[in-house]
C-alpha cells in the first residue's frame, strides 16, 4: 500500500559493484513527499546505478531500496504506476511517432483516452511540440525528443518523477515550462530525484542534494548547509562542488596553463 | 592544385567517410547500435572490401557461360544445326553475361556509393583549403576506389576468358583472322561495358542517394528500397553460382532446341543485333566466334550498327555521369522542401487497447520500419528460395532417403531463423528503454504478445517453401511432412525465447525478456543456438519413428512449455 506520508524513497546502505569496480559504495538517503532532491556527481559517479536500482532496473546487491515502501527488486510493477523516468540519453523508440507511442504508453498503463487526451493536448501545447505528433521520433531533434520524454513521465501524473538531466536539448521557453511543471507537482505533493549537471538549475530548483564521487555521497544537505562543509560560505553551487569533489585545484592548474598557452601564442 | 597522387591519397579519407555514411543509412534506426559495434569491432568498418571481392569473383564466375557458348559453337554447327538458331543462342548467351555485369556491380556496390553519392561525405572537404578543380577530382577518385576491384574484373576477364579457351579450345578450328578480331573486339566491348556500367552505377546510386537523403530516416519508402537491394543481394548471391551451372548444363540443349523456322529467327536475330545493350555486342562476338559461317551480311550490318548506337550511348551516360559525379563534389545534396501538414491541437487523440496488443502494435510499427527488424522478418521467406534452389530432383536426393535429408536441411535452416527471430523480437525492447524503464509492464503480457510471431511467420514460410514444390512428384510428401512440423516450430520458438530470457533476464524475484546480464554474452548467445539446434534435432529424431510419435511429442512439449510458461511468467 503506497501511502504519501512516509518517505517517497528511501535508500540505506546500499551498495552494488560490477566485477571489480564497486559503483555504488554504501549510501544512505531518503526522499520525502513534497521535496526535489538533487542528485550531483561527475561522470561515473554512481549516480545513474542508484537511479536505476530505484526502479528495478538493476538487481540490488547490498543495503536496502523501499520506494513508497515498495521493494522495487519485487514490487517493480506497482512501483512505476506511480513513477515517472526521464533518462539522460532519450532511448525512445525510434520507429514510432509520438502518436504511437503515447498510445502504447496509455494502453500499458491502462489510462482513460478522454482524460489522457486532454492531459496530452495540454503538455503538447504547453511544450510547443504539437507539430510533431505524426513525426517518426527519429526524425525528432533531441530537444524535441526530450520534450516527448518529459510529457511521457507526466502523463499518468505519477507519485514519484526521476529525472536525469531533463532540461538538456530544451529551448529557453520549454526549460521554463519543465521548471514549472516540477514546481506544481512539488506543491501538490510530488517528489522529484533530480539529476543534472548545470548547477545553476540544482541550486534553483533542489530543496535538497546529494553530491556523489566515485561512488559516495561525500555531502548531502541545502545548499547553505553545502556551502558551510565547503568553507565557502556565500559561494555558488559550482564553487562548492568542485571544492567537495576536490576539483577545484584541478581545475586552477587547468585554467592556468591554458591561459599561458593561449598568451604564448598571442598573434603580433 | 595538388598533384594527382595527393589527391588519390585524400580520396581514401572521402571514400571511408562514404563507407560510414552508407552503413548509416542502411542501418536506419539502429545507428546508435551500428556506431556502439563499429567502435568495439573495427573489421565492421570495412564490409566493402569483401563485397568488391565477392562481385568480381562472381563477375569472373559468370564470363564461364560466354566462353563455354562460344566455344561448343563450332561443334554445334557441325552437328547441322541450323546457323541462324546457332547464332541466336550463342548471342543471348554473351549479352546474359552483359546484362548480369551491371546487376551484379549495382547490388554489391550500392550500399556504399550511395554513401558517397549523397554528397555528405565531402562536407569536409569544403572546410578545407582545396580548389574547385581538386574537389571534383577527388570526388572522381573516390568514386574509382568505391569500385577498383570490379573494375580490374569487369575490364580483363572477358577478353582474358577469350583468349584462354580459344588457344586451348578453339585454337584449330578458327581463323586467324577471326582470331585476332574475336580478341580485338571483346577487348573493345569489355572497355565500352565498363564505362556503360559505371556510368549506369553513378546515375543510378545518385537517383537512390536524393531518395534515402530526402525522406525520413525510418520512412516505408527507403525501408523498401534497403529491403529489396537486400533481397536481391540474397538471390544474386545465393543464385549465382547455381546459375552458371543450370547455365552450363543447358546451353548445349538450348542449340538442339530450335523453336522457329529459320526465317523467323533471322528476323529475330537482325532486329536484336541492332538493339545497342546488351545484344549488339552479344552478336557480334557470336558472329566473329563462327568464323562468319553462314552469316548474312545484314545481320553483320546490323550488330555493327548496333555497336555504335551502344558507343554513343555509352558516350551520352558517361557525359552525364561525369557531370553527376562533378556536382557531388561541389555540392550538397538539395533538401527538398516536403509539404508540411498541418497540426492542430484537436488532432492529439489517444487510443488504447489491451496491453497484449499493445505490445503487438509497437512490434509491428518497429518491425517495419526499422532495417534489422525488417531482415529478420524477411529470412523466414528465404526458406521458399532456398528450397528453389536444393536441386530435389538431381539424383543425390531422388527417392525418400532423399527428400527426407532435404527436408532435416530444410528444418535446421528453420531452427537458425527461429533464434533469428526470438534475438529480433526481444531486442526491439530495448531500442525503447527510457520508456520501457518506467512503465508497470507484465513480462507475462510481453511474452503472449511475441506468441503471434511464431505462430505465423515462420510456419507461413514453410508452407510457401513446399508449394514451391506443387505439381511435382515429392509435393504429398513433403507438405505432409511440413504440416506434421508445424506445431514443432512455435514449441522451438518459445522454448528458445524462455531459455533466452533465463539466461539473460533472471533477476532475484522475477525473469524479464530484456537483455539484463550481459556477462558471458557470447556464450550464452551460443547456448542458445546450441538449446533451440537441440531441440529441433530431437523433434527430427522423434518423427523418425512415425508421425504419431512426432505427434505426441508436441503434445507433451506444449504441456511443459505451458507449466513452463507460469512458472517463468506468473500472474
Amino acid at each position: 500500500m503506497i501511502t504519501e506520508k512516509s518517505a517517497m524513497v528511501s535508500v540505506t546502505n546500499l551498495t552494488k559493484s560490477f566485477g571489480t569496480v564497486v559503483a555504488v559504495n554504501d549510501i544512505s538517503f531518503e526522499v520525502k513527499p513534497g521535496e526535489i532532491f538533487g542528485l550531483l556527481g561527475p561522470n561515473g559517479a554512481g549516480k545513474t546505478t542508484t537511479v536505476k536500482q530505484i526502479l528495478g532496473l538493476l538487481e540490488q546487491e547490498q543495503g536496502e531500496i523501499k520506494v513508497f515502501g515498495l521493494d522495487p527488486g519485487k514490487d517493480d510493477v506497482e512501483i512505476k504506476r506511480n513513477i515517472g523516468y526521464v533518462s539522460e540519453d532519450p532511448l525512445i523508440y525510434k520507429s514510432m511517432t509520438p502518436r504511437m507511442l503515447f498510445n502504447f504508453i496509455a494502453s500499458i498503463r491502462g489510462m482513460d483516452e478522454s482524460e489522457t487526451t486532454k492531459k496530452l493536448q495540454y503538455y503538447f501545447e504547453s511544450l510547443e511540440a504539437v507539430e510533431y505528433y505524426d513525426k517518426l521520433v527519429a526524425t525528432l531533434s533531441r530537444g524535441n525528443k526530450q520534450k516527448m520524454q518529459v510529457i511521457a513521465a507526466l502523463i499518468h501524473e505519477p507519485l514519484l518523477l526521476i529525472m536525469d538531466e531533463p532540461l538538456t536539448g530544451l529551448d529557453a521557453k520549454s526549460a521554463k515550462v519543465v521548471k514549472e511543471i516540477l514546481e506544481l507537482h512539488k506543491e501538490r505533493g510530488g517528489s522529484v530525484i533530480f539529476s543534472t549537471h548545470i548547477l545553476e538549475v540544482a541550486e534553483e530548483m533542489c530543496d535538497r542534494i546529494a553530491i556523489m564521487d566515485k561512488g559516495k555521497i561525500i555531502a548531502m544537505g541545502t545548499v547553505e548547509e553545502l556551502s558551510k562543509m565547503a568553507n565557502k560560505v556565500g559561494a555558488d553551487l559550482e564553487d562548492i562542488f568542485l571544492k567537495l569533489t576536490n576539483q577545484d585545484e584541478s581545475v586552477n592548474h587547468i585554467v592556468k596553463n591554458l591561459r599561458n598557452m593561449i598568451n604564448g601564442n598571442k598573434r603580433s | 592544385m595538388l598533384s594527382n597522387k595527393e589527391l588519390y591519397r585524400i580520396s581514401k579519407r572521402v571514400y571511408r567517410e562514404g563507407i560510414l555514411h552508407g552503413q548509416l543509412q542502411s542501418a536506419g534506426s539502429d545507428q546508435a547500435r551500428f556506431l556502439e559495434k563499429i567502435d568495439k569491432d573495427k573489421t565492421q568498418r570495412s564490409p566493402d572490401i569483401i563485397l568488391k571481392i565477392m562481385s568480381a569473383i562472381y563477375i569472373a564466375g559468370l564470363v564461364t557461360i560466354p566462353i563455354f557458348a562460344l566455344i561448343t559453337i563450332h561443334s554445334t554447327l557441325s552437328s547441322g544445326i541450323d546457323p541462324s538458331w546457332v547464332t541466336f543462342v550463342g548471342s543471348l548467351s554473351v549479352s546474359g553475361f552483359l546484362v548480369m555485369q551491371p546487376a551484379i556491380l549495382l547490388i554489391f556496390s550500392f550500399m556504399f556509393t550511395w554513401g558517397i553519392m549523397s554528397g555528405g561525405p565531402y562536407k569536409w572537404i569544403h572546410t578545407l583549403p582545396l580548389g574547385r578543380k581538386d574537389i571534383e577530382r577527388i570526388g572522381f577518385f573516390t568514386f574509382l576506389r568505391s569500385i577498383n576491384v570490379q573494375l580490374i574484373s569487369m575490364s580483363l576477364v572477358l577478353p582474358t576468358g577469350i583468349v584462354v579457351s580459344i588457344v586451348v579450345v578453339l585454337g584449330s578450328e578458327i581463323s586467324v583472322l577471326s582470331l585476332i578480331l574475336l580478341i580485338v573486339s571483346s577487348l573493345l566491348l569489355s572497355i565500352i561495358n565498363l564505362v556503360f556500367n559505371l556510368s549506369l552505377l553513378v546515375i543510378i546510386s545518385r537517383k537512390m542517394a536524393i531518395i534515402m537523403e530526402d525522406q525520413e530516416v525510418n520512412s516505408r519508402k527507403t525501408n523498401i528500397i534497403r529491403v529489396v537491394s537486400m533481397i536481391l543481394y540474397m538471390i544474386i548471391a545465393m543464385g549465382v553460382m547455381y546459375l552458371i551451372q543450370i547455365a552450363i548444363a543447358k546451353i548445349p540443349e538450348l542449340y538442339a532446341m530450335q523453336s522457329w523456322t529459320a526465317d523467323t529467327t533471322n528476323v529475330v536475330n537482325i532486329i536484336l543485333s541492332i538493339i545497342p545493350f546488351p545484344f549488339a555486342g552479344g552478336y557480334l562476338l557470336t558472329i566473329i566466334a563462327m568464323d562468319f559461317t553462314n552469316v548474312s551480311g545484314v545481320l553483320i550490318g546490323g550488330s555493327l550498327l548496333g555497336l555504335i548506337l551502344f558507343i554513343f550511348l555509352t558516350y551520352f551516360i558517361y557525359k552525364k555521369a561525369l557531370s553527376t559525379l562533378r556536382n557531388i563534389s561541389s555540392t550538397e545534396l538539395k533538401k527538398y522542401s516536403m509539404e508540411k501538414k498541418e497540426v492542430f491541437v484537436e488532432d492529439i487523440t489517444i487510443k488504447t487497447s489491451g496491453p497484449t496488443l499493445a505490445f503487438l502494435k509497437r512490434d509491428f510499427a518497429i518491425i517495419t520500419r526499422e532495417m534489422s527488424s525488417i531482415m529478420i522478418m524477411i529470412m523466414p521467406f528465404m526458406i521458399p528460395l532456398y528450397m528453389l534452389f536444393i536441386p530435389i530432383d538431381a539424383q543425390v536426393t531422388i527417392g525418400p532417403a532423399g527428400l527426407t535429408i532435404v527436408m532435416i536441411i530444410m528444418l535446421f535452416y528453420v531452427s537458425m531463423v527461429s533464434v533469428m527471430l526470438v534475438m529480433g523480437l526481444t531486442n526491439i525492447e530495448s531500442g525503447g528503454s527510457t520508456i520501457t524503464a518506467s512503465l508497470p509492464i507484465s513480462v507475462r503480457d510481453q511474452v503472449k504478445s511475441k506468441v503471434p510471431h511464431f505462430v505465423v511467420t515462420i510456419p507461413l514460410a514453410l508452407i510457401v517453401a513446399m508449394l514451391m514444390r506443387i505439381g511435382t512428384s515429392q509435393f504429398t510428401q513433403l507438405i505432409s511432412f511440413a504440416l506434421a512440423f508445424l506445431p514443432v516450430i512455435p514449441i522451438v520458438c518459445l522454448a528458445s525465447l524462455f531459455f533466452k530470457a533465463f539466461l539473460f533476464g533472471k533477476m532475484k524475484h522475477k525473469i524479464v525478456l530484456e537483455e539484463i546480464k550481459l556477462e558471458r554474452k557470447v556464450v550464452k548467445h551460443i547456448l542458445v543456438f546450441v538449446f533451440t539446434f537441440g531441440l529441433m534435432a530431437a523433434f527430427i529424431f522423434v518423427s523418425a519413428y512415425g508421425f504419431l510419435y512426432l505427434g505426441i511429442a508436441e503434445v507433451v512439449s506444449a504441456i511443459l512449455l505451458y507449466i513452463t510458461y507460469n512458472i517463468m511468467f506468473p500472474k
